[in-house]
């Protein structure tokens, strides 16, 4: 490309993942293999690449289960960023308008009984990461959001 | 993708879970599950080759556990690795199931 010039300077842009899902939960097998990949690249823990997949998983399932992706081609796009305080992490979905960061929590204190089951997955989202923004943009639902590379109560050391 | 195996030992049915409990495989789970505690009297769910679980999984083990509350059935989820035991806490599971170390025989 005329004009374009190398990033090779700036390690946190080049360290990244970019790729689509379609609208079918056969694709978390490479949504776990993208993920994995990824966390190799950047030397990112075990316990980053867990999490990372487990974000990604619930936001995915959401669109396919309940935002009307499934069966629609590329209807998830996945944006992964190494950068200095953790891995910052955009997901973008054509489901219908959906904000995560506003719906409801499950209530993680009710007896077995009274458990709710949905809304454990974006429970669990908001308890991994931070910074979350979401906007709807046209036919797109955007998300932005961090994983802090130490981990609150995890105990996990940051690679240096 | 899991694998599910079965056994009997000291009066335990004992449901052995290998793989990865997400939103493809949770029903497997939550059918292995159910049909055991129809079956049994006590059920220990062993997770030691459990690598990875997301709500779905969660789901089928709140499933379970209620159907074996509704049966008076022994239910408990043993073994599980560092990383799994973590997203069982982090939604709370601790305080409504009975989470093991150990296998309990």
């Amino acid at each position: 490309m005329k004009g374009h010039r190398a990033l090779w300077h700036n390690q946190a842009i080049l360290r990244e993942a970019v790729f689509s899902l379609n609208g079918n939960l056969k694709e978390l097998g490479r949504l776990a293999a993208e993920v994995s990949r990824f966390c190799r690249e950047n030397a990112l823990t075990e316990d980053a690449e867990f999490q990372l997949n487990l974000v990604l998983e619930e936001l995915f399932v959401n669109t396919v289960r309940h935002g009307g992706c499934e069966g629609v081609e590329n209807s998830a796009r996945v944006r992964l960023r190494a950068v200095s305080d953790g891995v910052v992490v955009e997901f973008a979905d054509r489901g219908r308008p959906f904000d995560p960061t506003t719906a409801p929590a499950a209530d993680v204190n009710a007896p077995l009984a009274e458990r709710p089951i949905g809304g454990l997955g974006i429970h669990l989202v908001r308890e991994i990461m931070r910074d979350l923004r979401y906007e709807r943009a046209g036919e797109w639902n955007q998300l932005r959001m961090r994983r802090p590379l130490a981990h609150i109560d995890t105990g996990e050391q940051p690679i240096s | 993708m899991i694998q599910l195996t079965e056994e009997t030992r000291a009066g335990w049915c004992i449901v052995g879970v290998r793989g990865r409990v997400d939103a493809e495989s949770a029903d497997e789970l939550e059918a292995a599950l159910r049909a055991a505690i129809g079956a049994n009297g006590k059920v220990a769910a062993n997770f030691a080759g459990v690598d990875y679980v997301s709500s779905a999984g969660l789901r089928a083990v709140i499933q379970a556990a209620r159907a074996a509350q509704g049966k008076s059935v022994e239910f408990t989820i043993c073994s599980m690795n560092a990383h799994v035991k973590k997203v069982f806490d982090m939604s709370g599971l601790h305080q409504i199931l009975h989470i093991q170390g150990e296998l309990p025989c």
